[in-house]
């Protein structure tokens, strides 16, 4: 087992029981609440975090990330001396890299061991040479306090650094779960420094366009930190793009949007460096990267950061050897340094435990990635760290503060000129088993971390970069065309829903009524008919006259199942384009989705009841609708989202309506109520018509009026006008074919009143309406090829070296 | 000095177009001591929309070939005239533990580590070992290990791939020229002397009274093993158990093929694909 953390200083109280200074702010005003109200505290942020935070609709995300309600404050002079040490490091392991991968002067003096480098996995072969711009943009450091109290680097963090992000999102929560100690305290604003972030990435930018474009490279919704990404993106204002948007063309880096390909200067990577160019990775997954990504790199046609290979200055045993590195390299003793380290090689015991510290940590010597172990392996190379107790702060469990351990992360950002330090940061809580290094899960228990304002210190970055001024866009052009996609398919599954639960509930209503007229029977089938065409249903889920509960155990047991994986698909599909949403919006989203999966999760083997767990998915899709309509700018992801959804519910209408109508003309009067019924347009019927039903009357409103939203012209209209819309063509074809589908349904009406029997003419129109709703999915077809198709996924190919070569003669 | 006309030519043909390909070929022979690379050219078909040339993290030339526009066949040729005339080893080299000490050097140490296709494996460290007994000159060792390894297996070409382990080469003592520097390499890293792959070409002859047949030659491989931070590398192809010295071409070295393969692409596109080689390597004044 894991040994618990030895405790180390109290972060709030001093040795002699007071309250140290910089946390009177937050403690006076969490001292004004008693325990219930600290404990309800707790509980706002958890609901916050299911509600619009990080917790998302995947699978396995919802539980994980964990805020305390009580921030840890900084002292601000600690923290000014901290920033230095940071900004120091930083540059330094800058400096470090440059060397490693460029001249190596550090092997060849002897100042580093070349085995530990050219042995780690980290070291990226294909990254040697002159690197055209810095190694490091972004930088992180877990720190802990020494023996001495000062702080002392655990780990550096010079890959990805994760977790800005999530300290923007901590703070958001906090401030408003925690009101009086945020205004009591009045911490540093964070926002200044993504501005500030945002401009040394357009500062990075290559100058090849007037206008930088730069985009975080994220493998996508199954990585762990998924969420970061999409606030980052958002917070930085750069497209959230994956390796299948890129390709790489005549030296630069181009996206796949729906307006062709756009070029990137500047690449925020949050991908494995490791696999991110099959072309000069020959043992990556061809599928995962880009290829010629890193000679567009090598070249100077794109910036990308931190560079790939930025993450060999986390081998664990670097920090044995910075000290003696900073003098040689930057001129200067370094100020902040690391815990005490040694490297251990194979066979060597480990030195005697100083008696400052509390235990060794064991990690690989040239492999950050990997966590520590308590126990030396003798065979392995592997820096020794001295680990010190822990710092503590009081954290919420259980309904009382106790002290808890914690890792300080803290950032900093070059802007061009120095290096910045992100006032504010992650405590990461460690409880008994938690891993201290490595690479550590995209979730925890952690503390927002409050530095205090201090107006002489403000951030002043360099003078602004100045943007030349943006030309008028109204289109939706630069949007990847994997996220149009996205939005597309999100349209058309959330009407699929909303059809499958209308379409099930029908068929229950009936199904309870027990003894059925012939009539009725008839409505059945045609409803277990759609259900079969909705995939929600096997074909051999028929009523019979005989009994029902077939078909009633069909719904239970086929369609409610299928209904909920639908469900699931739609959650991945909200998470794939959440970037594209605004925070009201995903909230909505995701707070109805997931009452209309615990309904149905929850639903009982009873039919009412069913009918009932439906009611949410119909409120989903409703909401969906109502935000789309309300809070989306037309154009750009509106159009693909209301495209997805009139192209659905087209072809749905369609065939629903020719199933309905299949049948002799004398049964026509019983297919047309159910027409009503399906198009919810009973209601307007009746205030049009009163209570007569005929053909030609029933069958305008739902096939040829375009001002009825559930009726088939209204869907081909709003398919026409997003077509044209999207296109950059004046006589869109796909645009010009949804107009002709249009056309073909509004001549039923004049069909219908000009036949001798409307019945009759009624009773013929299932061959024309199955042509129409067959043809509004070779569009869906078209739509996709055109505007979807992504770049297929490369694969690698090679040449066996001489497979045979010929032996000289003798 | 010997000097080699040298022509590489690749051709492939894939069933359905290639969207989008990009090629990194290690096909331009190396500058080094022993080596003048008097011309070279790389020609290619249909002619790639953007080319770089960057040497490598070993210093190997390297080229990277870039085509945007489909295209259902791709050629490429390289063509070099090179003299070769590589220096004979030292008469007298240090014991092989000397080696093994100050293996630890920064030119060196890369070269000790096991790779995915080379791991260090008992078998062919235990094979090597009776070249190596104490205190023998590192040269004799290496020399003898290159001698057995000619007389312990047998070319065989047909039995093995390039992704054949090496514990199977140990098993059925059959296979190529590759197998055999892989082997080879995986018994010095083994041992802790440090030795790189290398990639190139070596002279053939007709069979007495026959012309020469164009296009027959082959890709080689052979093995540096090092002698020390004085003396750096010798070199040795266990295919045929000599000393290089005048008929070899070298193009790249590196920890294994991997890091040197003449010729590798990533396609978008292509379906199924079908490849053709041909190598000649002529001696000047030939034909």
């Amino acid at each position: 087992m894991f040994p618990e953390f030895t405790a180390g200083r109290d972060e709030m109280v001093s040795g002699d029981g007071r309250l140290r200074s910089h946390w009177r702010g937050v403690m006076g005003a969490v001292g004004s609440l008693d325990r219930s109200a600290l404990a309800e505290r707790g509980e706002r942020l958890s609901r916050a975090m299911q509600e619009e935070g990080p917790a998302s609709l995947l699978p396995g995300a919802r539980s994980g990330w964990r805020l305390d309600p009580l921030p840890l404050p900084l002292d601000g002079a600690e923290f000014e001396s901290l920033a230095r040490g940071v900004a120091q490091r930083a540059r330094l392991l800058d400096a470090v890299l440059s060397d490693l991968y460029g001249r190596q002067e550090l092997l060849s003096e002897g100042l580093l061991p070349a085995p530990l480098v050219l042995g780690s996995p980290d070291f990226l072969r294909p990254m040697r040479g002159p690197a055209p711009g810095p190694w490091l943009n972004l930088y992180g450091a877990d720190l802990v306090r020494g023996p001495d109290g000062a702080w002392r680097v655990l780990q550096d963090r010079t890959g990805r650094a994760s977790g800005l992000g999530q300290a923007l999102e901590n703070r958001r929560l906090l401030s408003s779960a925690m009101p009086e100690a945020f205004r009591a305290a009045a911490p540093l604003s964070l926002s200044p420094f993504f501005e500030l972030w945002q401009e040394s990435l357009a500062r990075l930018a290559t100058g090849a366009q007037a206008e930088p474009a730069i985009a975080l490279l994220s493998p996508g919704i199954g990585d762990p930190h998924w969420y970061e990404h999409v606030v980052l993106s958002r917070e930085l204002n750069c497209a959230l793009v994956e390796a299948g948007d890129l390709s790489v063309r005549n030296g630069a880096l181009f996206l796949k949007t729906l307006a062709g390909l756009q070029r990137l200067d500047v690449l925020l990577s949050r991908l494995d460096a490791h696999t991110i160019d099959p072309l000069d990775q020959p043992e990556a997954d061809a599928g995962r990267g880009v290829p010629g990504l890193l000679d567009a790199l090598r070249h100077g046609a794109l910036s990308c950061v931190n560079r790939p290979g930025a993450s060999l200055g986390e081998m664990p045993a670097l920090a044995a050897f910075l000290d003696k590195l900073a003098p040689r390299l930057i001129g200067e003793a370094l100020e902040l340094p690391s815990l005490p380290t040694t490297l251990l090689a194979s066979g060597d015991a480990p030195p005697r435990l100083p008696d400052d510290a509390s235990a060794w940590l064991f990690r690989p010597a040239g492999d950050g990635r990997a966590g520590e172990r308590r126990h030396r392996d003798p065979a392995r190379v592997e820096a020794a760290v001295a680990l010190p107790a822990l710092p503590m702060a009081p954290a919420l469990e259980d309904g009382t503060l106790a002290p808890v351990p914690f890792v300080l992360r803290v950032f900093a950002v070059h802007d061009g000129e120095k290096w910045q330090c992100f006032p504010g940061g992650i405590a990461r809580l460690v409880g008994p088993g938690a891993p201290l290094t490595g690479r550590l899960p995209g979730a925890g228990w952690c503390k927002d971390v409050w530095v205090p304002p201090d107006p002489s210190e403000a951030i002043i970055g360099p003078a602004a970069h100045v943007a030349p001024p943006l030309p008028i866009r109204r289109t939706a052009g630069a949007i990847p065309s994997r996220v149009a996609d996205n939005l597309f398919w999100l349209g058309r599954y959330v009407e699929r829903l909303d059809r499958g639960a209308r379409l099930m509930r029908a068929s229950i209503a009936r199904i309870r009524r027990g003894a059925l007229l012939p009539r009725e029977m008839v409505e059945l089938s045609v409803l277990a008919h759609c259900l079969n065409e909705a995939a929600l249903l096997g074909r051999e889920a028929k009523p019979s006259t005989g009994s029902l509960s077939p078909l009633a155990d069909a719904l239970r047991r086929q369609a409610a199942p299928a209904m909920r994986h639908l469900q699931d698909r739609i959650g991945q599909l909200v998470e794939s384009v959440r970037d594209r949403l605004t925070a009201d919006m995903h909230a909505t989203f995701t707070q109805t989705l997931r009452a209309a999966e615990a309904s149905l999760d929850a639903a009982p083997p009873d039919l009412p009841e069913l009918a009932r767990a439906l009611v949410p998915s119909l409120r989903f899709a409703n909401a969906v609708a109502g935000m789309a309509a309300e809070n989306m700018v037309r154009g750009g992801a509106h159009l693909f989202l209301e495209l997805g959804r009139r192209i659905e519910r087209g072809q749905a209408i369609a065939s629903e309506i020719a199933t309905a109508l299949d049948g002799p003309p004398q049964r026509i009067e019983a297919g047309l109520r159910l027409v009503l019924e399906l198009c919810d347009s009973a209601i307007t019927y009746r205030s049009r018509y009163l209570n007569v039903l005929q053909p030609a009357p029933a069958l305008d409103l739902v096939l040829a009026d375009p001002s009825n939203p559930r009726g088939l012209a209204f869907q081909l209209a709003g398919v026409a006008t997003a077509l044209g819309e999207v296109s950059t063509e004046r006589n869109d074809a796909a645009a010009q074919e949804a107009g002709r589908l249009l056309s073909l349904a509004q001549g039923i009406t004049p069909r219908l009143l000009d036949a001798a029997d409307q019945s009759r003419a009624a009773a013929e129109l299932p061959p024309l309406l199955r042509h129409i709703a067959s043809e509004v999915g070779v569009l869906s077809d078209m739509v996709t090829r055109r505007y979807f198709a992504l770049l297929p996924a490369p694969r690698a190919v090679g040449v066996d070296t001489g497979g045979d070569a010929l032996v000289l003669g003798a | 000095m010997p000097t080699y006309w040298l022509r590489h030519r690749t051709a492939y043909e894939y069933q359905y177009p290639v969207d989008l390909a990009s090629h990194l070929l290690h096909l331009r022979p190396r500058e080094m001591p022993g080596q003048r690379v008097v011309s070279t050219r790389i020609t290619c078909l249909p002619a790639p929309d953007h080319h770089t040339e960057a040497p490598d993290h070993f210093g190997n030339p390297a080229t990277r070939l870039f085509l945007a526009a489909p295209h259902t066949a791709f050629e490429v040729t390289a063509e070099s005239l090179v003299e070769v005339s590589f220096d004979a080893p030292p008469a007298e080299t240090p014991p092989w533990e000397a080696a093994r000490s100050a293996a630890h050097d920064a030119e060196a140490a890369e070269f000790i580590l096991p790779t995915s296709s080379i791991p260090l494996l008992p078998v062919t460290r235990d094979y090597a070992a009776p070249s190596f007994p104490r205190g023998r000159p590192v040269l004799l060792g290496l020399m003898d290990l290159n001698a057995r390894i000619r007389r312990d297996f047998t070319f065989q070409a047909g039995v093995t791939s390039i992704t054949t382990p090496i514990a199977e080469v140990m098993r059925t003592r059959r296979g190529v020229c590759q197998d055999f520097t892989q082997v080879m390499l995986s018994a010095l890293r083994g041992l802790g002397l440090p030795a790189r792959y290398v990639s190139g070409y070596v002279r053939t002859r007709p069979p007495q009274g026959e012309p020469r047949r164009r296009g027959a030659d082959q890709s080689h491989a052979w093995v540096q093993a090092w002698l020390g931070p004085r003396l750096g590398w010798a070199q040795l192809d266990p295919t045929n158990g000599i000393v290089v010295r005048d008929e070899h071409v070298l193009l790249a070295w590196g920890r294994d093929f991997s890091d040197v393969s003449p010729l590798r692409g990533v396609l978008l596109g292509g379906g199924a694909h079908s490849l053709t080689v041909n190598v000649d390597l002529v001696p000047e004044g030939e034909n």
